[in-house]
């Protein structure tokens, strides 16, 4: 449809005389409005940014459990733990990270392909937002975006060293970095207020999320 | 008011739950949007920006629409472009076809509803499975969004589990909301994975990464879009950013807005296929932009409502919406912002009824994270209905009569005068509860008796003490 391609713009252009005219190039007025965005956000963001990542997964609205460890050797223990916790069988699919993969999981039976309706998953994400509390994942052999939506439990490992205080500042990391099909940004776990606005955990993503951050921000 | 309008609000009004199940979605919405802002004193500069990146958006719409199309094209995207509805639903449903697709998933989009989406996949004989939990409930009831955050918010908690005991293969108890969100996930979990094609709408299209965003706090939108061989996007050509950063920008402003949250649950950046090495994802990534009328109203002088980012924040704080609910407005849009884009959409002529209902209090612009003047636009479409003759001949001589008084204060003073008089006439222990010419009015409440004289002599006798 290059026709209905050619129609749109000339209509555009028929509409829109030349208005930017004056303002600069098109990229100086798009970066002036980004520096705008710093004064814009919420004053909360402030010391270590560890601390600000865990403080903001407190809020209730997005139904996650934190924990911290001190090494990535750490989060077997950690996820044996939560799935006792939870009263959940011993087996999970773990995402084929070469990290999570090189852990000793001796004592729970493990799987790198994820199910339809899999009980429990372990990941390693790229990173953490500190401002909205989100996970970040790009879709690679190592992590598969599924893995972050068919479980009923997601236990998530994030190195603080990862942590990206602001939205912005994961936008600039991203620009550095390969695009990946896709990006996840994961903030809680999966919900719904389609029912007469009350909000329901699991509604098709996982119904519990549990972070465990690996080490803190002043050690590094 | 034509007949067709009238008779929506009156059956919407006559409704027994259409007014409770309002009241409990949008009162919790605006609560917890009330919430959101409290904590969030910077919304006003962020609402600036928000309005600016938009506004600079659609001043170079061809420089951000080409470049977001090489962009999309060099991550592997097909791009497609669609100067109309009809022509949009051809494209996706000839996609469809080569995909020799049999079902397919699809994640709420307002676009799609907009451009009859659901009505074309099914003519084509392919099974569509809505995958929205609100629109999951629409959809077996067979009824139209009500609402553009929450399209099933006109359906009580009674109504839905009544709808998944008839049509859930395993619906359970449906005791609790709780049970009704499970049996649901049940029901919809194998039907995810089995899909041909996955059709997605978009929040954002990010010019310099070619990149779509959705946002969902499900996670139905990347069960929609990863399994299946083809993921379709359709997307209005205003939904741009220029780079992810704005995109951050305006998600602050989105979420809150919506839902009071600070970001949804599940914010997605949809990159072109499959890649080399990954183990999931689509091999074709489609995406369709439509005009649809958007581009005309950049010429009618709607550029403003162009920013509109489908929160829905004007429809939960609309004192018109909260009694009518959304049917009533008979378009995909409802609330205000609905009020001035269907006269766009449809045509003033057919949607003259609805930029009229309206009591002009400014709420709406108030909440709106893009600062869109919604009552000045809708007071626009009032001015070209009237221009363009729709209003009634009794309307148009009424207020005809009211221009040649108020020119004339003297006659004016005096008209005014002889009313006031004649009104105690109909009064009774000081409320007038029918009074000729104003039927409509006194229909559903009394007026109180007037007292004292006209304004303008109260005002006189004041002046002088």
């Amino acid at each position: 449809m290059s026709s209905a391609r050619a129609k749109i713009l000339q209509a555009i252009r028929a509409a829109s005389p030349a208005t930017s005219s004056g303002k600069g190039p098109i990229g100086a007025q798009a970066a002036a409005l980004s520096a705008r965005a710093a004064a814009t956000r919420p004053e909360r963001v402030s010391g270590p940014v560890d601390a600000a990542f865990l403080t903001r997964l407190q809020d209730p609205g997005i139904g996650a459990t934190t924990e911290r460890v001190a090494t990535l050797q750490d989060f077997p223990d950690a996820v044996r733990r939560y799935l006792a916790a939870q009263g959940l069988a011993a087996a999970v699919a773990v995402q084929p990270h070469p990290e999570l993969l090189a852990l000793d999981w001796s004592g729970v039976e493990t799987h790198h392909h994820i199910a339809t309706d899999e009980g429990a998953a372990v990941g390693l994400a790229l990173g953490g937002i500190a401002e909205t509390g989100s996970l970040v994942f790009h879709s690679s052999a190592a992590s598969p975006t599924l893995f972050a939506f068919l479980p009923l439990h997601h236990v998530v490992a994030v190195r603080a060293e990862t942590l990206w205080p602001w939205l912005e500042d994961y936008a600039t990391a991203l620009a550095t970095l390969p695009q990946p099909r896709n990006v996840n940004l994961v903030t809680g776990a999966s919900g719904t207020t389609d029912i007469e606005g009350t909000l329901v955990r699991g509604a098709h993503g996982p119904g519990w999320l549990h972070i465990v951050l690996i080490g803190s921000t002043n050690a590094t | 008011m034509t007949a067709a309008f009238s008779a929506r609000v009156d059956a919407a009004l006559a409704s027994p739950t259409l007014k409770l199940a309002i009241d409990r979605t949008t009162g919790t919405a605006r609560s917890k949007r009330a919430a959101a802002m409290a904590a969030w004193p910077e919304f006003n500069i962020a609402r600036d920006l928000g309005r600016d990146i938009k506004d600079h958006v659609i001043e170079n719409l061809e420089h951000y629409l080409v470049t977001f199309e090489k962009n999309a094209i060099a991550s592997g995207a097909k791009v497609h472009w669609a100067e109309t509805g009809a022509q949009a639903c051809a494209i996706v449903v000839d996609i469809c076809r080569k995909a020799n697709a049999k079902s397919v998933t699809r994640a709420k989009s307002m676009l799609g509803e907009e451009i009859g989406l659901p009505h074309a996949l099914e003519e084509a004989g392919i099974e569509r499975v809505e995958t929205d939990l609100a629109e999951h409930i629409i959809q077996l009831a067979g009824d139209p969004p009500s609402h553009i955050v929450w399209p099933a918010l006109h359906k009580t908690r009674e109504q839905v589990a009544e709808l998944f005991r008839t049509h859930h293969r395993d619906p359970g108890a449906l005791a609790s909301v709780e049970a009704m969100v499970g049996s649901a996930r049940r029901q919809l979990r194998e039907k995810f994975m089995a899909a041909d094609v996955g059709i997605s709408g978009a929040n954002f299209l990010v010019a310099d990464t070619g990149a779509v965003c959705t946002v969902t706090n499900e996670g139905n939108a990347e069960l929609t879009t990863t399994p299946p061989r083809v993921h379709i996007v359709t997307a209005g050509i205003e939904k741009l950013v220029p780079s992810t950063a704005h995109a951050m920008a305006m998600l602050r402003l989105l979420v809150r807005s919506a839902t009071g949250a600070e970001l949804t649950q599940y914010t997605t950046f949809h990159c072109g296929p499959k890649q080399a090495g990954d183990l999931d994802g689509p091999e074709e990534f489609h995406i369709v932009l439509v005009d649809a009328g958007r581009t005309r109203m950049l010429a009618e002088g709607l550029a403003d409502m162009l920013r509109c980012i489908r929160c829905g924040a004007c429809l939960n704080h609309c004192v018109v919406y909260r009694q009518i609910g959304g049917h009533a407005y008979g378009a995909t849009y409802p609330g205000p912002m609905g009020a001035v884009l269907t006269p766009s959409l449809s045509g003033l002529e057919a949607a003259q009824d609805l930029p009229r209902a309206c009591t002009l209090n400014g709420q709406c612009q108030e909440v709106c994270p893009v600062a869109i003047p919604l009552p000045t636009l809708l007071r626009g479409w009032r001015e070209k209905a009237w221009q363009q003759g729709f209003e009634p001949a009794t309307v148009r001589w009424a207020v005809a009569l009211w221009r040649f008084l108020i020119l004339r204060p003297a006659l004016y003073a005096a008209a005014s005068a002889i009313g006031l008089r004649l009104m105690p006439l109909f009064s009774r222990n000081g409320w007038i509860s029918r009074l000729p010419l104003a039927g409509g009015w006194t229909a559903h409440r009394d007026m109180p008796s007037p007292t004292g004289g006209t304004f303008l002599a109260q005002y006189k006798r004041r002046m002088k003490k």
